[in-house]
């Protein structure tokens, strides 16, 4: 027993050593958390904001200069008037210089006495489909807001209210920074030993450690100890960033989030160990490590796109990626102040893939060694 | 010449005896297209609403059918007890509570103006924000079905409004999917090309090969093409199965010329692939050539507005877009996909894109034949 922990340690020590004596990569592990933080976190920002407007105004009036105003008065679009051509439209959709126009009608003064209803056409650059629906929505927002002043009497027959709880002025960083630690760390972890063990076998180093009395368990502890303390470091670092430049509330427990924090990076380590059984050289480690779990993890887990508006067969395969889990956890923790007992499901789930990422890569790994 | 075909034929040698690496290479795109061209939609559905509806009337169970027969929310649970909301929120079971207070129908016939409240988990402030949106919707429709009551018709003769004829051009669907691919074909372009490049000239380097091909008679020009056309020809086998499963199996329409999206991917590519190179004089091991690539590779793809808009972004992040080549081919790609484009309206991104590949190609090799002398 004492001697397996002397050996190991002895590999830890030697993976460190490799770390530091490598110190354009240690910056970067330490480095590039950091500024993707800081970068997603102000990038990331899903609500549409500047909207170029076209306006063919055939009616020239002052009502309709008076409805293009509800526009300018929005913060979303900016109006500006063009000559009366619509098949102009197409040549400032190419341009990209307007993504919607408006078309109002000669007579838009008169029907607007008239009638009870006027038709107005909205022209909607819908190459990028979600922008387009966003973009629909608000100019269907500002008709609304103009239609309730202007058609008195208006007012609904009920008092609407609405309370928002945990993020009231609904910050898209708040929602974004908690996530990306679940993608820093497994970007982290089990890239790094995936390539790690890959370069050992690459160079053929793996050999002479299997010719030392050293045990398969105590190779995997000891190349993996090394990176779990990096994560935690980089977790912490995200941590703080977001809490003091970003200004998160952190209103849980700490404890609870280190806790199962651990948890998550015991599971990403078990998949870079997988990755490592399969891949031979580091540049295959590298893509898979990137296809099956960096991929997953950004674009499958929630993190940026809501799962429930997926198709229903990729919502299955959204199950299978630990991150989605782990995201209840740390944005409940962080933002919610959800307690163990209130996430109890998503726990119990990641348990259970720990356990069998992890006996299954021991075996594996047990396999490979001994070929 | 016969030199440099000696030397790509060895490449692909190198490429293809890795079994793994082959499947990569050709597995990879189909699974980030399948991955990306579904996931990414920022359309707000099956919102989890809870009930809580104390009024119990023809009125309030009109209400809350209303907002069952929108498909935008699903009514997870009727509640009676407020002060569950916020704990069915922190375990993530509800997004959404609607609050019908005791009352509610007979005072809304009494014209007393009763209340109606909302609750919002605001944690996602997009879906939030959005979800907020659907359901004051919902209670407009319901409110102006009540006003415009036969009983109220008087009211109707005052009220003049305008109605919004929305009209989507290029994508009558609203199919992401057309917006989604062209771009997942410039990010492959970009991994393939700067990683895998940079990976195997440093990969060389750290075995010591590179020495060995410095000393044959192979000019440093002939190492450079040598090394770069494989992965050229690389790219464009990625651009081909992305463009055959993208037309055949999600049938996005393709507007614009062939000839000319071959032509610009081409010049696109100076650009990865110098950059590939630059890597590689820079880095000592393999390792340290893919967190480079890594890190360049999500500064690029975040910057170019692959699926976030530029326009979202903070003014200094949308000046720093400038910086990113991909930014230009992004949107080429997109506008000769979807509006079939041609150079005219192209060039002010075909005039930054070539230059940014002229220059990070020849200071590169300029670079790489310094280090390799």
């Amino acid at each position: 027993m004492k001697k397996s922990i002397h050996r190991t340690r002895a590999i830890v020590r030697k993976e460190f050593l490799h770390i530091i004596h490598d110190p354009r990569t240690l910056f970067l592990v330490i480095m590039m958390p950091v500024v993707q933080l800081i970068m997603f976190g102000y990038a990331l920002n899903l609500e549409i904001q500047h909207v170029n407007m076209a306006v063919i105004d055939y009616s020239k009036s002052l009502a309709s200069r008076k409805f293009v105003q509800y526009f300018a008065g929005s913060k979303f679009f900016h109006p500006f008037y063009v000559n009366q051509n619509p098949s102009q439209v197409e040549t400032l959709f190419k341009e990209r210089k307007a993504k919607v126009a408006v078309v109002i009608p000669a007579d838009f003064d008169r029907e607007l006495k008239r009638n009870f209803s006027i038709p107005i056409q909205f022209l909607i650059d819908a190459s990028d489909a979600n922008a387009a629906t966003l973009i629909q929505n608000y100019c269907n927002q500002v008709v609304m807001n103009y239609n309730n002043d202007i058609g008195n009497k208006m007012s609904l027959p009920f008092d609407l209210r609405n309370t928002v709880y945990f993020n009231p002025n609904f910050k898209s960083s708040y929602f974004f920074v908690p996530g990306l630690i679940a993608m820093i760390l497994i970007m982290i972890t089990s890239l790094l030993t995936s390539v790690a063990i890959a370069r050992e076998k690459e160079t053929g180093t793996m050999e002479q450690i299997l010719v030392s009395p050293v045990r398969p368990h105590e190779i995997i502890l000891g190349k993996v100890l090394p990176y779990i303390l990096l994560s935690f470091l980089d977790a912490s670092l995200i941590l703080s960033i977001g809490i003091f430049l970003f200004k998160i509330p952190f209103v849980g427990s700490l404890l609870l989030l280190l806790v199962l924090s651990l948890l998550y990076i015991i599971l990403s380590l078990s998949l870079g160990v997988l990755i490592s059984t399969i891949a031979n050289s580091q540049q295959v480690a590298l893509m898979i490590a990137m296809t099956a779990t960096i991929l997953p993890t950004i674009m499958l887990s929630g993190l940026i796109f809501p799962i429930a508006s997926m198709p229903k067969l990729l919502q299955y395969f959204t199950y299978l990626v630990p991150a989605r889990f782990y995201l209840l956890i740390v944005r409940g923790i962080i933002l919610k102040g959800s307690t163990f007992v209130q996430l109890l499901i998503p726990t119990v789930i990641l348990v259970f893939m720990t356990i069998l990422l992890f006996t299954i890569s021991v075996k594996k790994f047990r396999v490979t060694l001994e070929e | 010449m016969q030199q440099i075909l000696t030397m790509i034929s060895k490449e692909f040698k190198q490429i293809f005896r890795d079994k793994a690496m082959l499947a990569i290479i050709f597995l990879v795109p189909v699974i980030q297209l399948f991955i990306l061209a579904y996931s990414i939609t920022t359309d707000v559905t099956h919102i989890k609403l809870l009930i809580a509806d104390m009024d119990n009337s023809q009125t309030s169970r009109e209400i809350v059918r209303s907002f069952s027969h929108t498909g935008r929310f699903d009514i997870v649970e009727n509640i009676s007890d407020l002060r569950r909301i916020r704990s069915e929120f922190q375990s993530w079971k509800a997004q959404m509570v609607l609050v019908i207070p005791p009352n509610f129908g007979r005072d809304l016939q009494r014209n007393l103006n009763p209340q109606i409240q909302i609750s919002v988990d605001g944690t996602d402030g997009n879906t939030a924000g959005v979800a907020i949106g659907y359901a004051r919707g919902v209670l407009n429709q319901f409110g102006k079905r009540i006003m415009f009551n036969p009983i109220r018709r008087q009211y109707l003769r005052n009220i003049h409004l305008i109605s919004m004829i929305p009209r989507m051009w290029y994508n009558l669907e609203l199919n992401s999917q057309q917006y989604i691919i062209p771009g997942i074909i410039v990010v492959l372009l970009t991994i393939l090309p700067m990683m895998l490049s940079s990976m195997s000239l440093v990969k060389e380097k750290e075995l010591g090969t590179l020495e060995q091909l410095v000393v044959t008679s192979l000019k440093k020009h002939e190492l450079i093409l040598g090394k770069l056309i494989p992965f050229l020809i690389l790219s464009y086998i990625e651009l081909g199965i992305v463009l055959v499963l993208g037309i055949v199996m999600f049938r996005i329409s393709m507007n614009g010329s062939y000839i000319l999206l071959a032509i610009l991917s081409f010049i696109y590519l100076f650009t990865t692939l110098g950059l590939g190179i630059f890597i590689s004089t820079t880095t000592t091991s393999q390792q340290q050539a893919m967190f480079m690539s890594w890190f360049l590779m999500v500064f690029m793809i975040l910057m170019s507005g692959f699926f976030i808009p530029i326009e979202n972004m903070p003014e200094i992040l949308r000046k720093l877009t400038y910086l990113d080549p991909m930014r230009y081919f992004m949107s080429i790609i997109r506008d000769i996909f979807q509006k079939g484009s041609g150079l005219k309206f192209l060039l002010r991104d075909v005039i930054p894109m070539t230059l940014y590949g002229v220059v990070i190609l020849s200071f590169s090799v300029v670079r790489f034949h310094k280090r390799v002398g």
